[in-house]
């Protein structure tokens, strides 16, 4: 134990540039341990770039989602974070491509609560027994980086981001084409496409805050499907990642035989959108500026400047959107908890019928017990 | 509306215009961003530890210093510079003799510039973004506090909420030694918006931020923050003496705080429940960057042992939220 110095003791024992160093000392972590997170709006080759870091020898935790017609070559996304992203994503009612500036603090309850970074930490703990190295893709991931950062920080890992740019216009015609129309669109389709747009807005206005600062790439969707070796160079040398500047020439065969152009099936231009002028000169601005990221040494102050107004504005439009249609939001409040509660008993009615006999018996009793309690309450 | 009428002037009554508190009144006129707020004093030994990570975490950080003989501002410009944050550090200088916590603040008026409500708002006043956090010169943020904040900083771009946080009081023995306090829950408010709605006024033992009523309301997790205790210092120089801490919730914890430190001092650790010992190892190159970036981090939760499962017959429980007094 130290002996108390008198006051004037410590008031001599002032800072040195030692001292200085000491407090700067870069923070330590188990520096072998790396992921890799590919973020951005969904549609825009999230995909195709966690499939080529795959190849390149990167572990993607498995099992991974099963690819469909939606995505023929695969997601390359690990099932658990999916399914880990959807849960958070319900809890907090926020859809995945949700056009809200104010969902970003609704998602970022789900980030702060202990329960879920404890859950995250884990779950990602044991993946570094397969590979140092992994890949976690998920378009929904966005929402979630804080918490994948605090997660990472728990288990000694660093943590870089590749962040995926496509066209906005390109992004609404792809999700139109692969998930359609809402059921029941009286707009013909408008209403999709002006709510896509603000998603996807909002998402990629976000996501490059989220990740400033941080280690982090940019890369356009095209580029890597004209011509991969350029750019997963320039991606491998600005996130420091060792399999990807040292791959072999088998991996590069992989990769040349996983790429396929003719992915670029969906062209979609601004002409082909009937969306607000407010909304697309916006959304292009911001297109542009996101642009300039994916450019070496393209990632500025000036650039983040103008997203930083962007965003700003982004949040002005949004709001008097919302004024202007506040008797809807209020009119479809009462739709909202009738229809989720519905859903919620067909959820239910679904879990007893595949439910074991014991199983069975617990749920009836909890039924039960459920309908004592409202009565005691009074509520009928 | 005119610039001068976006600002609310707050007078003092000893007659120092030049002390006037000229205070933002719309929070949405400012520009977005985090700017953490210390008032500080005789904190050149901990800034070293305190700022680099504040730099990392939020968009500003504004150093007022009160009477510091020890070089404070200095070591504050020194610390950003080498960040390479000088850009975004506000050094200041408050001369005023501030009333201490108890009954010598109880007794001082609110508009005077002895006060601590007035010495804040003047302190507050320097925020240009549109949050503010209010910030000890003795709190290092964890690795994973650095993450939570650079988040919430653009988080709370399209929303008006109040973000309270845990802390954990880490007494240092030596650069190799320190022991944690898994007995103690502090939670205090510390992220508010700027704007007429947030001004500080004065309570019993010291200040107190208005909020408005309805307001929502965020608790971040534990392991985000460390408030650092060195044995070899007075911890308690800045109130009154013991008989300030008085027995009310909010000074409670000043005796637990009080009891563990001069156990500490006096080689009694292990006669103290709740406190754990940590010992950095070589490879770090003080125990409080091993405490900040490793020990915490992955350190089971909750860190703070709940009250029901702690043994029986142990010293006084400080708990409670709000009015948290370092």
């Amino acid at each position: 134990m130290l002996e108390r110095p008198p006051d004037e003791a410590v008031r001599e024992d002032a800072l040195t540039e030692g001292d200085l160093s000491v407090a700067a000392t870069p923070e330590p972590a188990d520096t072998a341990r790396q992921i890799v997170f590919v973020a951005g709006s969904g549609r825009s080759g999230t995909s195709l770039m966690s499939g080529i870091l795959k190849n390149m020898g990167l572990h993607v935790p498995e099992p991974e989602v099963a690819p469909d017609k939606t995505n023929p070559k695969g997601f390359g996304e690990p099932k658990w974070v999916v399914g880990f992203h959807e849960m958070l994503l319900k809890r907090v009612h926020v859809n995945p491509a949700d056009a809200r500036p104010g969902a970003w603090f609704d998602a970022g309850r789900a980030c702060i609560q202990e329960a879920n970074r404890s859950r995250l930490a884990e779950w990602l703990d044991p993946q570094f027994e397969t590979a140092e190295s992994l890949v976690i893709k998920d378009p929904r991931i966005s929402w979630f980086l804080g918490l994948w950062r605090v997660a990472a920080v728990r288990v000694g890992a660093s943590t870089a981001t590749i962040v995926m740019l496509r066209p906005p216009a390109e992004v609404v015609g792809s999700g139109n084409a692969y998930y359609g129309e809402r059921p029941g669109d009286p707009s013909g389709g408008r209403l999709e496409d002006i709510n896509r747009l603000a998603g996807w807005t909002n998402i990629m206005l976000f996501t490059e805050r989220a990740t400033r600062g941080s280690s982090r790439s940019f890369v356009r969707y095209h580029d890597l499907l004209n011509d991969w070796t350029s750019t997963v160079v320039r991606v491998g040398e600005e996130l420091g990642l060792a399999d990807v500047t040292n791959a072999g020439t088998g991996q590069m065969q992989e990769v040349h035989r996983f790429v396929d152009p003719e992915l670029h099936r969906v062209r979609t231009t601004w002409d082909e959108l009937s969306v607000p002028t407010a909304l697309r000169d916006l959304a292009e601005a911001t297109w542009q500026q996101l642009d300039l990221l994916a450019e070496p040494g393209g990632d500025t102050p000036e650039v983040h400047a103008k997203l930083d107004v962007l965003r700003r504005e982004y949040g002005a439009l949004y709001a008097e959107a919302e004024a202007l249609a506040w008797s809807s939001v209020e009119a479809a409040g009462p739709a909202y908890v009738e229809a989720t509660s519905r859903a919620a008993a067909a959820e239910a009615e679904a879990a007893y019928a595949d439910a074991s006999g014991p199983r069975k018996a617990y749920l009836r009793s909890r039924r039960v017990a459920g309908r004592a309690k409202r009565r005691l309450r009074g509520g009928g | 509306m005119t610039v001068e009428e976006s600002f609310r002037r707050l007078q003092n009554r000893e007659g120092r215009a030049d002390f006037e508190v000229r205070w933002p009144t719309d929070f949405g006129a400012l520009e977005p961003g985090l700017t953490s707020v210390l008032r500080v004093k005789n904190e050149a030994r901990s800034l070293p530890w305190v700022l680099p990570p504040l730099f990392r975490a939020v968009q500003h950080v504004v150093v007022v210093d009160n009477q510091s003989d020890d070089g404070t501002p200095e070591v504050a410009r020194a610390v950003a510079d080498q960040a390479g944050a000088s850009e975004r550090l506000t050094v200041t200088e408050y001369p005023f003799d501030v009333s201490r916590c108890g009954a010598e603040h109880l007794g001082t008026p609110e508009d005077s510039v002895h006060n601590l409500a007035y010495f804040y708002n003047w302190s507050f006043a320097h925020v240009q973004t549109a949050y503010s956090m209010k910030w000890d010169g003795d709190m290092v943020l964890t690795a994973e506090g650095v993450e939570t904040y650079a988040d919430l900083a653009w988080q709370l771009e399209n929303v008006e909420a109040v973000v309270a946080m845990p802390r954990h009081p880490l007494f240092v023995e030596s650069d190799r030694v320190a022991y944690l306090d898994v007995y103690m829950i502090n939670v205090e408010e510390y992220v508010f918006p700027m704007g007429d709605d947030y001004r500080f006024v004065k309570a019993y033992e010291w200040e107190l931020r208005m909020v408005p009523q309805g307001i929502r309301r965020r608790r971040l997790p534990q392991g985000l923050c460390v408030e650092l205790k060195y044995l070899d210092s007075n911890e308690f120089d800045h109130w009154a003496g013991i008989d300030a801490f008085g027995a009310t919730a909010r000074t409670m914890r000043k005796l637990r705080e009080w009891e563990v430190f001069h156990a500490l001092r006096d080689g009694r650790h292990d006669e103290i429940d709740g406190v754990v010992r940590i010992e950095a190892p070589p490879e770090f190159d003080h125990v409080i960057t091993y405490v900040t970036q490793k020990w915490l981090p992955r350190q089971q939760r909750p860190i703070t042992v709940p009250v029901d499962q702690r043994p029986a017959q142990k010293p006084p429980v400080a708990s409670g939220s709000g009015g948290g007094r370092a």
